[in-house]
């Protein structure tokens, strides 16, 4: 079972604030700057976790993870926007077809 | 080794003898943080020497219990060592305070035997439990030798005898055992119940006749008081991947794969999201890419523009080949593969009935009366040719009312008329000649994709079937396994994609005299397949709700489970 989370950092060091967001990229979306929207299963969370506790300095830098529940039926509920809007994309698959998502 | 026997025999068979492994959230923390106690290996000091001994990762080996052990850390001074072993958990709460696991007691135990038959002195060992940061000291005494001693012997004798343990019994083990969705501890006990009942059933009633399955297993799951627990969970959540545009290249940079048009990034998609990748005609994959889905273990399967499934890449793959071995033995075995046959055929044909019930509008009482007799004459057939006959004249018949299930109105009166009218005249392939056979045979494309993935993932070949016979390039498995399948999943996406125009006429077009779908055809019926492949539905025998994707895995663990002779019987899928 999927969770969404909120992966939120901040970091005091340049170097390491770019290592994390490549490290971040590979595990969510890019919501904002320092927040990524991660869809976690319970191993996915181990690995994250990990991941960034090798590269974060523990007595400077934070990282905080938001769980917003399951994934499954989240809908637009737990998130909405004011300004640009934010949508959640909710698909049984993903077909890349060349054309841009309509 | 001995840890996982002590827990559980059937995990360590398959851990060990077959080589199956799978991770879950509680595996990957402990391999994690072995990763990095591993990171700093120090040589163990002799047992001759004086000073204090601290050594972290030490592998020992011993020659008389025939051992070897990797030690988190060796403990103490001049030749007296305790062994420590790092734990995730936490440790088992009993009245005289947190106690080691037995699992962990032997495995401990093994370690203090080997670092004794190396020349030290070794009476003590401890558990350290992450969870709960305590340490737990395990006396090694003449008992707990004894037993360990046994618990080795036990299982070599488990290992050369080559026969795998069965499950245990609503065990509070399985919930969070990460290889639950293989061993099907639950499924498989239920299922080796059935046969039993059908031989009482035999003898008392009917004669020689036997009780269908059916039947019987609905009373068993009335009787029985509760339904199979569901240790599995319903969902992946991991979703396919199609790449279907014309000249994309997929690459990958980190865990992220790039796929791109020329020089722009269209889509980027995440490694671990993903299950599978789809690619249609011209698409380019690089190395990376064919490299990382291989190490992930997320399969490639390759289809033409048209739809025609060409072939799967796959990482190696299960080690396991005793499951093939056996699967080599039985398909030469003419009475086993007409026992799986004929419930294979018998299911597929109650599903067509079942599925021409649900959506027909008004279903001919003597077509399904017919069916439902062509189901019955297919469970007691005596030959694979017999089978092939009565599949054939149910499926004619089936196919004959598919029209009915059809729900598509002439268009307005002002529009000119459509090319394609979204009828089904006659199943015809190779090519298909209307829009409707079109959807068929890209949906059955579609369907033996993915039970050819599952066969690799299960530990089958694909290519060695039961009921179907060898022929080249064909994934005869795959179909058997599919028969049951087709009118619950292809036929009914494609009822569904038409009835609510997700697919439309003017999606088609005609080349030749073959007919084929647009890009954007393509495209909503590959949702549609997607969407009834995520259909929850209950299982029959089980009684829990899972998605389709999950249901082909079960069917085909349960078929592996027929073929090592855990049970008896195939049960087919059929749905009410």
């Amino acid at each position: 079972m999927r969770n969404t989370f909120l992966v939120c950092y901040d970091i005091c060091d340049d170097k390491r604030l770019r290592t994390v967001f490549k490290t971040m990229r590979d595990f969510g979306d890019h919501l904002q700057y320092s927040i990524f929207e991660c869809q976690f299963t319970p191993s996915d969370l181990v690995r994250c976790r990990h991941a960034l506790g090798k590269i974060i300095h523990h007595k400077e830098d934070q990282v905080l993870f938001v769980d917003l529940g399951p994934v499954e039926g989240r809908g637009d509920r737990v998130i909405t926007a004011l300004g640009i809007p934010y949508s959640v994309i909710d698909s049984p698959c993903i077909v890349v077809d060349g054309e841009p998502e309509s | 080794m001995l840890n996982e026997f002590v827990y559980c025999p059937r995990l360590f068979f398959y851990e060990w003898v077959e080589g199956v492994f799978a991770a879950s959230a509680d595996t990957l923390q402990g391999a994690l943080r072995h990763e990095k106690l591993d990171a700093k290996t120090d040589a163990l000091p002799a047992p001759e020497n004086d000073g204090k001994i601290h050594s972290r990762s030490v592998m020992l080996s011993s020659e008389t219990h025939r051992l070897i052990a990797g030690i988190d850390l060796v403990e103490g001074a001049a030749g007296v060592v305790t062994p420590v072993d790092y734990k995730k958990g936490r440790p088992r709460d009993t009245d005289d305070g947190p106690e080691a696991w037995p699992a962990d007691r032997a495995q401990l135990c093994a370690q203090a035997l080997i670092l004794r038959d190396n020349g030290y002195r070794c009476d003590e060992a401890v558990a350290y439990y992450d969870a709960t940061k305590q340490r737990v000291r395990v006396a090694i005494d003449e008992a707990l030798v004894t037993e360990t001693v046994q618990a080795i012997a036990a299982a070599r004798a488990l290992a050369a005898a080559g026969t795998i343990p069965p499950p245990l019994i609503d065990s509070p083990k399985c919930p969070r055992c990460s290889l639950v969705g293989i061993c099907l501890p639950d499924e498989t006990s239920f299922c080796d119940a059935l046969p039993a009942l059908a031989s009482d059933a035999q003898l008392l009633l009917f004669g020689d006749d036997v009780e269908p399955l059916d039947r019987l297993v609905a009373r068993t799951v009335a009787t029985s008081e509760e339904n199979v627990r569901r240790l599995i969970p319903a969902r992946d959540d991991l979703r396919p991947l199609y790449v279907t545009g014309h000249g994309l290249i997929v690459g990958k940079r980190g865990e992220v794969l790039q796929i791109r048009n020329r020089d722009k990034t269209v889509q980027e998609v995440r490694v671990g999201e993903i299950s599978q990748v789809s690619v249609f005609g011209n698409v380019q994959l690089t190395a990376a890419t064919i490299q990382g889905l291989c190490w992930a273990e997320k399969p490639i399967a390759h289809f033409s523009y048209g739809g025609w499934f060409y072939g799967l890449t796959n990482g190696l793959g299960l080690k396991n080949v005793m499951l093939r071995r056996e699967q080599f033995t039985k398909a030469l075995d003419p009475v086993f593969c007409r026992g799986v046959a004929r419930s294979m055929v018998a299911s597929k044909i109650r599903n067509q009935r079942t599925l021409l019930q649900r959506n027909h509008l008004e279903p001919p009482t003597v077509i399904l009366r017919q069916l439902k007799h062509y189901a019955d004459l297919a469970g007691s057939a005596e030959s694979l040719d017999e089978l092939l006959g009565i599949e054939g004249i149910a499926a004619r018949l089936y196919f004959e009312h598919f029209n009915g299930m059809l729900k598509i109105e002439a268009e307005g009166a002002g529009d000119a008329a459509p090319e394609f009218v979204l009828q089904l005249d006659h199943r015809n392939r190779r090519p298909p000649r209307d829009p409707v056979n079109a959807l068929l045979s890209f949906a059955y494309s579609l369907l033996s994709k993915d039970l050819t993935i599952t066969c690799h993932a299960v530990g089958f070949d694909p290519f060695l079937g039961f009921y179907h016979q060898l022929r080249f390039g064909r994934p005869a498995l795959a179909l058997d396994l599919m028969e049951g399948f087709r009118p619950l999943v292809a036929d009914s996406t494609v009822i569904t994609a038409i009835n609510t125009r997700m697919v439309q006429p003017s999606d088609f077009i005609r080349i030749g005299p073959a007919v084929s779908l647009t890009a954007s055809g393509r495209k909503g019926f590959l949702r549609a397949y997607e969407q009834r492949m995520d259909t929850l539905v209950t299982h029959p025998l089980f009684g829990y709700r899972a998605n389709y994707r999950r249901i082909l895995e079960v069917q085909a663990r349960l078929l592996a489970r027929v073929v090592t002779g855990e049970i008896a019987t195939y049960p087919g899928f059929e749905t009410r």
